[in-house]
């Protein structure tokens, strides 16, 4: 036991730096991606054809494609477009189209749980139709959207450990690296699941409670 | 060229169906122990039930796919990339069910427990004829979309060395450098073969909500 | 435009004189294949207070909605103060924009902003639509909020207010843009009884300080005392109209003498 503690404090530093790299990657991709899926969310309901379809397209292509398939396409295929970008800017970049199209779905249903007579009221006193959106919809519906944003952020944390296959040197970059050097892939996957579960696991529990919460305050 | 990159790609597609289906029916079966034990009488027993299955949705599936194929694969058991991934994949979507169980169970009215109680139904006919098929209408559409997930999600077995689609993409894509074709046909393929499940899960949804009413 | 003359003052002749503040022409409102309105017309002067009452499903709701075009009719006219909007034609932002300011709308679930203070809620239109300064704004919406007797509420959030209260807020609210016509949708059909007396208090002042008014209602007693004219709706059309006390004691059609024995003799 203490032999793979002794293991694990050796290694620690380079995993922590391969998870500085996944946090980092994750947090670019939210940055993007959030306001992505709340242009696509509007864009979906628009009443023009053109932003309707794109958008559409979009979200249908960023949920239904695995995200690793859109990692790849990125950092393999975009080069072939004459566009190569790095392994850091290709991850967020397919990162950040995953997370809009997934986002775009949370935030309308947010929107849509705005109760119809909000609507009305501020049709009713004039505001214009973006004004409304402003001071009225979007302050009510992203509230609702705000525990389910957090639980997929979670799951985007992990989603960066798909990185791997596109040479991100993120934490199961770095936890193969170990392995395939020390031949020791159970411990060191074993210590890289633990840092994964230690910040996952409280941030679930802690999205939940916020659910409880804010279920409370309900109207 | 683009329908070599299409057969070639397309090998893949009875490997990606065939690890799906099994992990599918892993996870949906050993979902239900797991899902019973967070209602055991001794507490050790729910708080197991709820540590495994949050352990099991916390840590990305790439690490439980390392984790059995090179940890367990490089030393005790000879495990193939495919049953390490279909085991991997199984034990996750084992906890992913457990909670849709879970969730199909808090929305059956508890007015049904109680008639089936009244009623002096054995716990076995209970369940299989006045529980089980409601639970079974409420769980399927969140089966449905977790299926569709799992779809998905098998194209990381590739990184296993599951001949699957994703597996082929990047293969084909060494070879012919048509990176571009290659992942954006292979991204179609996933879409196009999770559109009929989808179909599949509103026609079953459908005849079970004529059968059974909420 | 119906009424019985022999309550005609001259003040009402001189009045009647004039063009009608509210002009609907042949209003038809279809949903589907469901015909909400069959062919409404109907004019209100200003200064005047019109109760229209009726059974569920008579399409009183849907008139209302069609006056400020949260409905927009399937045919006809609506011509507020000079400016007509036809149906079929998509209204100009303009033409909209004017009417939206020139009619405030009170509805039956209040739909106040929870997630602002109760100033906020007044001052926001005023800012918004009518480009007032901040302190212009507030104001005017302490102004509001003591004429409707919640001057003190100015600072909290609606959620911590009763529903009488939030009501009077939602009056003062629609109150804000200085509107020439003021609608209320079944204004205390969501509230206790008691609660609904201070709603109808304030709808009260505000008739006898001259705000043309057409209220949607169940509360006859409020209909026939304060209101001017009484509208019977049944089936998506006008089944009886004319001065309060007159429709309210004695109806002429069947429809009508139906409705108010129903309401009256339980």
């Amino acid at each position: 036991m203490s032999e793979l503690l002794d293991f694990w404090w050796e290694w620690l530093p380079s995993l922590l730096n391969g998870l500085a790299v996944s946090v980092a990657v994750t947090a670019v991709s939210l940055a993007l991606g959030i306001p992505l899926g709340l242009i696509l969310a509007l864009a979906v309901q628009s009443k023009k054809t053109a932003p309707r379809t794109i958008a559409l397209v979009a979200v249908e292509i960023g949920r239904g494609a695995p995200a690793l398939i859109l990692l790849q396409f990125t950092y393999f295929g975009l080069p072939n477009a004459g566009l190569a970008l790095s392994s850091f800017a290709s991850a967020s970049l397919a990162l950040a189209w995953c997370t809009g199209a997934y986002t775009s779905e949370i935030i309308r249903a947010g929107l849509e749980a705005v109760p119809h007579g909000q609507k009305e009221a501020a049709s009713a006193i004039g505001l214009s139709g973006w004004d409304a959106l402003r001071y009225v919809i979007l302050p009510q519906g992203l509230r609702v959207s705000i525990p389910p944003l957090f639980g997929f952020s979670i799951l985007m944390l992990q989603a960066s450990s798909l990185c791997f296959a596109i040479a991100l040197p993120e934490l199961v970059s770095q936890a193969y690296i170990i392995g395939s050097n020390t031949f020791r892939y159970m411990s060191i996957l074993l210590l890289a699941g633990l840092l994964y579960a230690v910040i996952c696991i409280p941030a679930t529990m802690a999205v939940s409670a916020l659910e409880r919460r804010l279920g409370q305050h309900a109207h | 060229m683009t329908l070599d990159i299409l057969q070639a790609i397309a090998a893949g597609i009875p490997w990606t169906l065939a690890l799906t289906a099994v992990a599918l029916v892993i996870g949906a079966a050993l979902g239900q122990p797991l899902c019973a034990m967070r209602f055991s009488r001794w507490s050790a027993v729910r708080f197991l039930a709820s540590a495994l299955i949050l352990t099991f949705r916390s840590i990305p599936p790439i690490v439980w796919l390392f984790f059995i194929f090179f940890g367990f694969g490089s030393g005790y058991l000879q495990i193939s990339p495919f049953q390490a991934a279909a085991a991997g994949l199984g034990l996750i979507t084992a906890a992913n069910m457990a909670e849709i169980y879970r969730g199909a169970l808090a929305a059956i009215h508890p007015g049904q427990w109680e008639a089936a109680f009244a009623l002096n139904l054995l716990p076995r006919h209970r369940f299989l004829d006045v529980i089980g098929p409601q639970l079974l209408r409420v769980a399927l559409p969140s089966g449905a979309t977790y299926a569709i997930g799992l779809l998905k999600d098998s194209a990381i077995s590739s990184t296993i060395g599951v001949s699957e689609i994703a597996f082929q993409a990047y293969h084909t894509s060494q070879r012919t450098f048509h990176s571009l074709d290659v992942y954006a046909i292979a991204g179609l393929l996933y879409i196009l073969i999770s559109l009929p499940m989808a179909s599949l899960a509103r026609w079953i949804d459908i005849k079970l909500r004529a059968r059974v009413a909420r | 435009m119906s009424g019985s003359p022999a309550h005609e003052s001259p003040g009402m002749l001189q009045e009647a004189a004039t063009e009608p503040l509210l002009r609907l022409e042949a209003i038809h409102k279809r949903f589907g294949a469901f015909e909400a309105l069959s062919g409404i017309d109907l004019q209100v002067r200003t200064r005047e207070v019109v109760a229209i009452i009726g059974p569920s499903g008579s399409g009183k709701s849907t008139l209302l909605r069609c006056i400020n075009q949260l409905e927009p009719p399937t045919s006809g006219r609506v011509v507020l103060a000079g400016v007509a909007l036809e149906a079929g034609q998509e209204p100009s932002r303009d033409a909209l924009m004017r009417l939206r300011r020139s009619v405030g709308m009170v509805f039956q679930s209040f739909n106040l902003f929870p997630h602002l203070t109760v100033l906020r809620n007044v001052s926001l239109a005023q800012e918004r639509v009518m480009g007032r300064r901040r302190k212009d704004a507030d104001e005017i919406s302490m102004q509001l909020l003591s004429r409707v007797g919640l001057a003190d509420k100015a600072s909290q959030y609606p959620g911590r207010c009763s529903g009488g209260q939030q009501q009077r807020i939602a009056i003062a609210r629609a109150l804000a843009l200085d509107p020439q016509l003021m609608l209320f949708d079944e204004p205390t059909s969501s509230l206790d009884p008691e609660l609904g007396l201070e709603v109808l208090a304030v709808m009260r002042e505000l008739a006898e300080n001259g705000m043309t008014m057409i209220v949607v209602t169940h509360e006859m007693h409020f209909a026939e005392s304060v209101s001017d004219r009484v509208i019977i709706m049944a089936d998506g059309r006008i089944v009886e109209e004319g001065e309060s006390a007159q429709v309210m004691r004695n109806p002429t059609t069947e429809r009508a003498k139906r409705f108010l024995h129903a309401v009256n003799d339980r």
